[in-house]
């Protein structure tokens, strides 16, 4: 079962807090999609209005087509993954995960066969028996999984459901969510502010700020090519170059680079990720020479703050070969591919 | 030395608590007529006076009546009041709060008088009702502060985790609610049954031919020392004795 959602001009205000503003949104029927941003950006708030926990101020909701701004969430096509799990310690996990299905006046032999249906999809099957209590974090969220798809919702709402787990847990449950959405096909809105997270699992990230969208679509159009500064600072490290858009380019303390679309004339905000940023003269924009700072080992990489000769105030982050070759005070010639910067508007 | 001084506070200790029961228990199975050393049993025969006295054995239905009913009654009362005001945003909230646990400072002998004056004055008249109904006042504020206070996020979370899977009011409160919050619902319950079942001043005053037990014993009491009085004495005690062991093993054990 899945369906598609449309949110039309949605606004939600908390006493004066302006916490959706006209938010705007299409998802496709068994799209995975993710908000994305900082706490506090609306994005839980956008989440209970599709789970029916909060009734926007303004604005539509429809899911498949039906208009559900004002439905209760028990009459919504929607369940939601808490953050917490939400798991019930007095029942059993068959019993926990039957809940909905008894609450829709199905029998209990057939409840509890589709409970155990569930429970073997998210990998618990012979764990029917227990209660919540004697689980590990990463079984309770499974079973809060198993307890939301076992109603066969049309569309899955998990809010920040992997907070709690360790990384590395964290990672395997990632590409679990991935790979049981593929399987039943029902449409996945998932809350998170791990940009890591969101680029591991989406179809779409949504990234939002300040209770608006900055920017949507998929992840590596919106890490490569995002639409707004912000969206190119949260999806990860970014170097700043202040310039200054003129008539024949824009102009930098590196000098001067193509035009990137139609901007306005005046202060422009250059940003080149770290990966980008080359320790030899290979790229197709020389950027000079530049002092190490520091350099830390990352594994795959060598992390390295770069003081550049062309502007020596302006700090740069540089993911370097990981050969230790890289120590402070060493000089390094800077390149970079021309097509690799993003330009914004503005400083 | 420096080792054994804890434990002989701690004997001195239970010695001080346990000795006035340990002596009534004790002298309820003497063989004279007075409670008084030298001891000169073990008999049953105060048991056997007692369990064949009617008036005592009423009083015994009567306490029992009460203390259950009334304990039902304000425990269901203060759940209500604790689930609406957990659960709800209403105005004036904290003095609502406030004006229910209020009576818990209010002394047993001002909350019986005041019934006292407004029963007779409106010609209702006393009976075992109106004392229930004073017990019901003094164990709400209880009621209402345990389960209260044992309202946290955890259930919130998971009602509204119910709601989202289709549950309606009443599902979410008899499904989900009462039986997470089972332990302290319990323990008020049993918690107002033991202070109910011992409480005399507000059944004194209200209550005029059905009397519950501490009445009745007072009213013995008046007759003078006899081992009978230890006899009903120690019945009581392994009453609350038992009561105490059931949240023990009902309330407590299940958790863990």
């Amino acid at each position: 079962m899945t369906a598609s959602v449309t949110i039309s001009d949605v606004n939600h205000w908390f006493e004066s807090y302006h916490a959706l503003s006209d938010i705007n949104l299409e998802i496709e029927p068994g799209e995975y999609v993710t908000l994305l941003g900082p706490s506090g950006c609306g994005k839980t708030t956008l989440l209970s209005t599709l789970g029916g926990f909060i009734e926007p101020t303004k604005g539509q909701i429809l899911i498949g087509g039906q208009d559900m701004t004002r439905v209760a969430p028990a009459k919504r096509p929607t369940t939601t993954m808490f953050q917490d799990y939400a798991l019930f310690p007095h029942m059993s996990l068959r019993d926990n995960v039957g809940f909905g299905l008894r609450m829709a006046g199905i029998g209990r032999r057939d409840r509890l066969a589709r409970a155990d249906e569930m429970l073997d999809l998210v990998g618990l099957k012979d764990a029917g028996h227990k209660r919540p209590h004697a689980l590990s974090g990463g079984q309770r969220q499974r079973v809060a999984l198993a307890r939301a798809l076992a109603v066969k919702p049309e569309v899955l709402l998990l809010d920040e459901p992997l907070g709690a787990l360790d990384l590395k847990l964290r990672r395997a449950m990632q590409d679990e969510l991935k790979s049981i959405q593929k399987k039943i096909g029902t449409t996945f809105i998932h809350v998170t502010h791990d940009q890591e997270e969101a680029m591991a699992i989406a179809d779409r990230i949504v990234v939002m700020n300040k209770g608006r969208i900055e920017d949507h679509g998929p992840p590596d159009r919106v890490y490569r090519n995002p639409a707004t500064l912000f969206t190119a600072d949260f999806m990860g490290e970014n170097s700043h170059i202040t310039g200054r858009n003129a008539a024949d380019g824009i102009h930098t303390a590196f000098g001067r680079l193509p035009h990137g679309g139609d901007m306005p004339q005046g202060p422009a905000a250059v940003c080149l990720r770290p990966e980008d940023l080359r320790a030899d003269d290979q790229g197709s924009f020389a950027m000079g020479q530049a002092t190490i700072r520091d350099a830390a080992f990352f594994g795959t990489y060598c992390r390295a703050h770069l003081a550049p000769d062309n502007d020596p105030d302006n700090i740069l982050t540089a993911y370097l070969a990981a050969d230790g070759r890289w120590a402070a005070g060493g000089r390094v010639t800077l390149s970079a591919d021309m097509y690799s910067f993003r330009v914004f508007e503005g400083a | 030395m420096m080792r054994a001084l804890p434990w002989v506070y701690l004997i001195v200790a239970f010695v001080f608590i346990y000795l006035p029961v340990g002596t009534l228990v004790l002298f309820s199975f003497q063989e004279g007529n007075l409670p008084v050393p030298p001891f000169n049993g073990p008999s049953l025969k105060w048991y056997a006076t007692i369990l064949g006295d009617d008036d005592l054995m009423e009083a015994l239905r009567n306490s029992l009546v009460v203390a259950f009913g009334s304990s039902g009654v304000a425990v269901a009362l203060g759940f209500m009041a604790a689930y609406g005001l957990a659960r709800h945003v209403l105005p004036g909230s904290g003095l609502m709060r406030g004006l229910l646990i209020a009576p818990l400072t209010v002394s047993y002998l001002i909350v019986g008088l005041g019934l006292l004056i407004v029963l007779t004055r409106t010609g209702l008249g006393i009976s075992l009702w109106t004392a229930a109904i004073g017990h019901v006042v003094i164990n709400l504020p209880l009621a209402f502060a345990i389960i209260y206070a044992s309202m946290g996020a955890q259930q919130q979370n998971a009602e509204r985790a119910a709601r989202d899977l289709g549950a309606s009011e009443a599902q979410v409160i008899f499904l989900i609610t009462v039986p997470m919050l089972l332990p302290s619902i319990a323990a008020a319950f049993f918690l107002s049954v033991t202070l109910s079942w011992d409480e005399f001043i507000i059944s004194f005053l209200l209550t005029r031919f059905d009397v519950t037990l501490p009445v009745e014993i007072w009213s013995l009491l008046r007759s003078g020392l006899s081992p009978q009085l230890n006899a009903i004495g120690s019945f009581v005690f392994l009453i609350s004795v038992a009561v105490v062991l059931l949240i023990e093993l009902l309330v407590f054990r299940r958790r863990t």
